[in-house]
């Protein structure tokens, strides 16, 4: 009755140009029209105003096919990872119609508590066809406020280990009730599950149609060779490039009292790559400390960008690329290590493998950038109406300079959240922002200028006390630039002033009228400043971008 | 009321007029090229050759639009509060595209240098923490104007919820710069959300001297009051228009959507997928009960025409459409993956699709239409162009070699995957609406809409489609039947349970005396005004607002209650489930005020039968359905020889000026009263052999 089902000779989907296109669109358009339900329906405002979430379709036996269009990167990999355990601890036999899966193990999804996967097997006339899974950043869960000074993961809120939320269709209650009683926020946190269940509804609704209109048993056939189509093309990427051994190391500031020293060595030969963090820093006390699978899936991300950015992503793309790092170390840290801030170490590895790739991947890899880590301020306490808030600045430094165009100024890479309007942070919070700017010379000099960083002034208002907890890297490292590009301006926070007398990477008490300045890092440059353009140095000057005095005495003017 | 009204849509390639007779309830169209040096002259020229005076002019123009997106707009300048002065250039900080390193991020209307802060800060609540700086404004526009800056936006933070220093700021400078023009971010869009709103109000200056140059000049011209069509489909008066421009953006598409809902509302068709596809996209909007679906978002001049975020965000009250890359010249070529891919590259006008003989080389859609033997080769525009079959035929021959398929299975495939990838975008946006798909009917438009219409219906389940009479002249119905209408609106948040009753009394008081102020400018008294009150609210922490329509009494009576159910319903109905005891905040209060329209029926010559009594049954060709496994006889008929009542089976094809109408095998189609085609799908294909005419059929004379 479809087209490409009673097409006269009728040929397999696999081997049809027009009906796979047609197949391969649409399930993407599944994951979107899951994503569209998640952003509607969610509460956090993570979530509905920052994108901080994703909702991606896999198989009967539990490979990714498809993912929604604008997800976050590491999530996306992340739940493939996830699902394969739940099958391992329930075999997909054990799963029934109206069965839905919860889990934040940190260890098994994605790296922090916050983080809730949701997964649900999809039938199709009593036959599994597929599996539906999201992950979405919750507004709260339990524990401390979201900080990197947190000496194990116990502290860091409430774990859920891989359990049912849902039975044939029945809340789990007594689960429910756990969540409840230790989240601050329960409306809100039980809404979100709720609404990523919904999504998974929404994609399972759109597959079941699918595969009674294709009139196919399930998506295997078909995502067997979506995969290998995917494959096919980031393994020819790959193979374009010398073969060779390639290395690189990146320093961070750290905890203050351990530092964090990142290595990697690529190995790559023929169609596949070999990427080893053997020298990286052991594990450390504090919670910088980022599970594999979001080492994995920041090691793989930004070789995608660099390699082969047009194709749709799915379990075919990372087949070729092995990921390794000595257990116990930074990057694979052992139960029950902090791992609260782990994006202050995982968003570095895209900078760490681009360093590494230059030599072979000049034109084509981008500068360090310095909205990697990004840089949070978070506040939290009582409003005048004994209304809880917490506000999560969710601002960002500059993007790293690319090989034909400046940097991009405050935008966040190789994460993707939106910065919401500093107008709702105020009506929400007894917080005043008094500056949100681009920071004149910020931005790496280089023949391409680095994205600039911002300027940020902010106020506690009102007559309570709050807590504040910094996020901040980058202070003592800024984003380097490459081929010759100078580095981006570091970060720094002043507090009534002062610049000392205050963890960079913890909670401290704040009082009302206390002012927080806060720069927000630049990206680096790309290549030898004094080759910029004569012209556009001097529209830099013109706009107040870069200072007379830098295009003079940097970039040569 | 005079007797004749005319209404002139200007389009990239045509001005269409229309002039409605009140006494005899009658339409006459007039087609003519549209004069881009003066858009004015097709109108007035167009009017005059029509031999009737026409006692007011309603305007739809793509101005607005095209100025911004060839960013033709007047140097224009930004004054703003001190610390907020790159608002414009950081935007949301996000990357439209999650895998392209390369992406580029729009350039802001107002360079950095004319872009100027001084000091003042009003809090959140309104209340005033830093008072104006008044030198420092005049500073600021002495230095704008000295750099030749003709039109500028005044944007302060926190503005929405008290506009007192913006409003101060701009009697300074126009009190000192009478050659300026002057707008704020609190009358242009008064709504919460820095990035949102400064980038409303700049856009605003900078479309403003242009169109208000160009407005007034078009009003002296006709020497009879100009009226002009909103982005959100109500009418206003052209003085109006020019203190806020920007509300002209979607003027053009806003016309073609209200001559659809009008269509529908006559015929009483419910709830409505209007899908209109043209040469470029496909549009689709939401139409329910009459009315098509408002939002209060969108995005202008888009670096990249479909990618979400790559614009402007502009906040203003639009109707609601979304835009594909999919039209008859959208080309067909393999991926990178070795998959058929079509759009959003398209062939345009020139060189266009293959079989215009341009020299197009790449198959197109409408190549591919022709060759499955939908399209007419001597009757394509009513015979004002012939196509080429032999060159569509080769270009897709070419395009199949590359991907082992013939010639028929190569533009069967192109239409598969271009009818797949617009039921998709449609699939999307109705979740994103919070609806199902299964309740419209589709109502199809534009020259190749009703030809890829069939397909797209069953891939959303739909069950039926109609092709309206009067689809060709839907904007230029859209001008004469839209009602007078302004809609203003104000963000105060405040929880549902502690709302401060005389602040949203004097809000609501304010938004309605402005809107009643610029009706009566257009000559509408009180008696003739209905009001709709809304709401948009959320529940605390969320971050996305529903629109909820409020009843005048529960407002009356600070009933707080009564707001809390019309929001669980709304919730409910949109998201199928409401959260109980979650507190719910208000975000922002609407005032829309609504006149009737000066044209409530429009009698289509057609009515009384057909305007043509030749056969309708033209002749029988080769026409491709893959339901039948190829290509079959079909019958060919005359649109304008079928008579209300007749009845056929599919497969069919139905010849009209503008379009082919594709009735299915599975489908048939009846003629209704009002002329309009009505085709119902089965839910299963059939596969019967082409059947005769069965209705009644007038006979030859």
């Amino acid at each position: 009755m479809n087209d490409t089902s009673t097409r006269k000779t009728r040929r397999a989907i696999v081997d049809d140009p027009v009906a796979l296109q047609v197949v391969w669109t649409r399930l993407i358009a599944i994951a979107d029209e899951a994503a569209a339900t998640l952003r509607r329906t969610s509460f956090s405002p993570i979530v509905r105003e920052s994108n901080d979430f994703s909702c991606v379709i896999f198989d009967a036996e539990g490979n990714a096919v498809a993912e929604n269009t604008i997800g976050i990167p590491s999530f996306n990999m992340t739940l493939s990872r996830t699902l394969a355990h739940f099958l391992s601890v329930r075999p997909a036999v054990e799963w029934r119609e109206g069965d839905v899966g919860i889990c934040n193990d940190p260890w098994l999804t994605s790296g922090h508590l916050p983080d809730i996967t949701i997964l649900a097997p999809v039938f199709h006339k009593g036959r599994l066809i597929a599996w539906t899974g999201s992950i979405a950043h919750m507004a709260d869960i339990g524990g401390t406020l979201w900080s990197a000074d947190t000496r194990e993961v116990f502290e860091e809120g409430l774990l859920i280990p891989p359990l049912l939320y849902m039975r044939e269709g029945r809340l789990n209650a007594d689960l429910q009730n756990i969540i409840r009683a230790n989240v601050r926020l329960p409306d809100e946190v039980l809404g979100d599950v709720a609404a990523q269940v919904a999504a998974g509804e929404t994609a399972a609704r759109g597959l079941r149609d699918l595969v009674g209109r294709e009139a196919i048993v399930d998506l295997s056939a078909i995502s067997r060779e979506v995969r290998a189509r995917t494959e096919r093309s980031m393994r020819d990427a790959i193979a374009a490039m010398p073969d060779g051994i390639y290395g690189a190391a990146l320093d961070l500031d750290g905890t203050g009292e351990e530092d964090v020293h990142l290595e990697v060595t690529i190995e790559i030969r023929g169609e596949e790559m070999f990427l080893d963090y053997a020298r990286t820093s052991p594990q450390v006390g504090r919670a910088l400390n980022t599970v594999m699978t979001y080492t994995e899936a920041y090691s793989c991300y930004p070789l995608k960008c660099a390699l082969d950015p047009g194709t749709p992503r799915n379990e075919g793309t990372y087949r070729m690329i092995t990921v390794k790092a000595p257990e116990g170390s930074i990057l694979n840290p052992r139960f029950p290590a902090p791992v609260h801030a782990r994006q202050l170490v995982g968003h570095c590895l895209a900078a760490l493998i681009y360093k590494a790739l230059s030599p072979v991947l000049g034109e084509r890899i981008i500068a360090e950038s310095g909205s990697a880590p990004t840089l949070r301020v978070i506040v939290s306490g009582y409003r005048e109406d004994e209304r809880r808030y917490t506000s999560i600045l969710f601002i960002n430094g500059g993007m790293g300079a690319r090989s034909t165009r400046d940097g991009l100024s405050a935008t966040c890479f190789p994460s993707n959240v939106v910065c919401g309007s500093m107008e709702t942070i105020e009506a929400q919070s007894p917080l005043r922002i008094w500056k949100k700017e681009l920071a004149p010379d910020s931005g790496g000099p280089g023949r391409l200028r680095g994205g600039l960083g911002q300027d940020v002034e902010i106020e506690l208002t009102g007559d309570r006390a709050g807590t504040l907890s910094l996020l901040v890297e980058r202070v003592r490292h800024p984003a380097l630039g490459v081929l010759g590009g100078h580095p981006g301006a570091p970060s720094r926070v002043r507090w009534n002033g002062k610049e000392t007398g205050f963890p960079l990477k913890g909670k401290s008490r704040i009082e009302p009228g206390d002012r927080l300045v806060v720069r927000y890092p630049g990206g680096g440059g790309y290549g030898d400043p004094r080759e910029r353009d004569r012209d556009a140095v001097r529209e830099d000057v013109a706009t107040g971008l870069v200072s007379a005095r830098a295009a003079k005495e940097v970039y040569g003017l | 009321m005079t007797r004749y009204l005319a209404g002139a849509d200007v389009g990239g390639t045509f001005t269409d007029l229309a002039l409605y007779d009140a006494e005899k309830r009658t339409l006459a169209l007039n087609k003519l090229l549209t004069t881009p040096d003066d858009p004015a002259r097709a109108i007035t020229g167009g009017l005059a050759a029509m031999q009737a005076r026409a006692g007011q002019v309603v305007h739809g123009t793509t101005l607005v639009t095209n100025a911004l997106i060839e960013r033709r707009g007047a140097p224009v300048g930004l004054i703003t509060t001190e610390g907020y002065r790159d608002v414009l250039e950081i935007g949301n900080e996000l990357r439209y595209d999650t895998f392209d390193l390369g992406l580029e991020r729009p350039t802001p209307l107002v360079t950095r240098p004319l872009r100027k802060t001084v000091k003042e800060r009003i809090g959140a609540r309104g209340d005033i923490v830093l008072p104006l700086d008044e030198a420092g404004v005049r500073t600021a526009a002495r230095e704008l104007a000295e750099a030749g800056v003709r039109s500028l936006a005044i944007a302060f933070f926190n503005s929405y919820r008290n506009p007192a220093h913006e409003l101060a700021a701009k009697a300074i400078i126009e009190a000192e710069n009478p050659g300026i023009a002057v707008c704020t971010s609190a009358e242009i869009a008064p709504e919460i959300r820095e990035y949102e709103r400064f980038s409303t109000a700049v856009a605003n200056a900078y479309v403003a001297p242009i169109a208000q140059s160009y407005l007034v000049e078009l009003e002296r011209r006709l020497g009879v009051p100009l009226f002009i069509m909103l982005s959100d489909g109500g009418i206003t008066t052209a003085r109006n228009a020019s203190d806020q421009p920007i509300a002209l953006v979607e003027s053009g598409p806003a016309a073609g959507a209200m001559g659809a809902a009008f269509l529908c509302r006559q015929a009483q068709w419910g709830d409505v997928i209007a899908f209109d596809m043209g040469g470029t996209t496909a549009k689709i909007s939401l139409i329910h009960d009459g009315r098509p679906h408002r939002s209060h978002e969108l995005e202008a001049a888009r670096l990249q025409r479909f990618k979400k975020g790559s614009g402007l965000p502009l906040r203003l009250p639009v109707i609601e459409l979304i835009e594909i890359g999919a039209g008859g010249g959208s080309i067909a070529a393999p991926d990178g993956l070795g998959l058929l891919r079509v759009g959003p590259r398209s062939a345009g006008a020139l060189p266009g699709p293959a079989c215009y003989a341009q020299g197009g080389e790449e198959p197109t859609v409408t190549d591919a239409d022709l060759v499955r033997g939908y399209l007419s080769p001597e009757r394509f525009l009513g015979g004002r162009m012939r196509l080429d079959t032999q060159r569509a035929r080769e270009a897709l021959s070419h395009l199949g070699g590359k991907l082992g398929l013939g010639v028929a299975e190569t533009a069967a495939g192109i239409a598969s995957v271009v009818d797949n990838n617009m039921a998709t975008a449609a699939r999307v946006h109705i979740a994103e609406a919070g609806t199902d798909p299964s309740r419209y009917r589709m109502v199809a438009f534009g020259g190749a809409g009703p030809v890829h219409a069939y397909s797209i219906a069953r891939l959303l389940n739909l069950k039926e489609v109609i092709f309206p009479l009067g689809a060709g002249v839907a904007s230029a119905i859209g001008m004469l039947v839209a009602p007078r209408s302004v809609e203003y609106a104000r963000s105060l948040i405040a929880p549902l349970d502690s709302l401060e009753w005389p602040l949203v009394e004097e809000i609501v008081a304010s938004l309605d005396a402005k809107a009643r102020t610029v009706l009566a400018e257009g000559g509408i008294v009180d008696d003739e005004i209905a009001r709709e009150l809304s709401a948009d609210m959320r529940y605390a922490g969320q971050g996305f607002e529903v629109n909820v329509p409020l009843d005048e009494k529960a407002l009356e009576r600070h009933d707080a209650v009564a707001l809390q159910h019309a929001f669980d319903a709304r919730y409910e109905e949109r998201f199928g489930r409401n959260l109980g005891a979650v507190p719910v905040e208000v975000v922002s209060w609407r005032v829309r005020l609504i006149a009737p329209p000066s044209v409530d029926e429009i009698r289509f010559p057609e009515h009384a039968g057909c305007v043509d009594t030749g056969e309708a049954l033209t002749e029988h060709r080769e026409a491709y359905f893959t339901e039948l496994g190829g290509f079959v006889d079909t019958p060919v008929h005359s649109r304008s020889r079928l008579a209300p009542g007749s009845k056929i089976e599919g497969p069919a094809l139905i010849e009209e000026a503008e379009s082919t109408c594709v009735i299915g095998p599975g489908a048939s189609v009846e003629v209704d009263r009002f002329g309009n085609l009505i085709m119902r799908i089965e839910a299963a294909a059939q596969t019967a052999k082409p059947k005769e005419v069965t209705g009644e059929r007038k006979s030859k004379r």
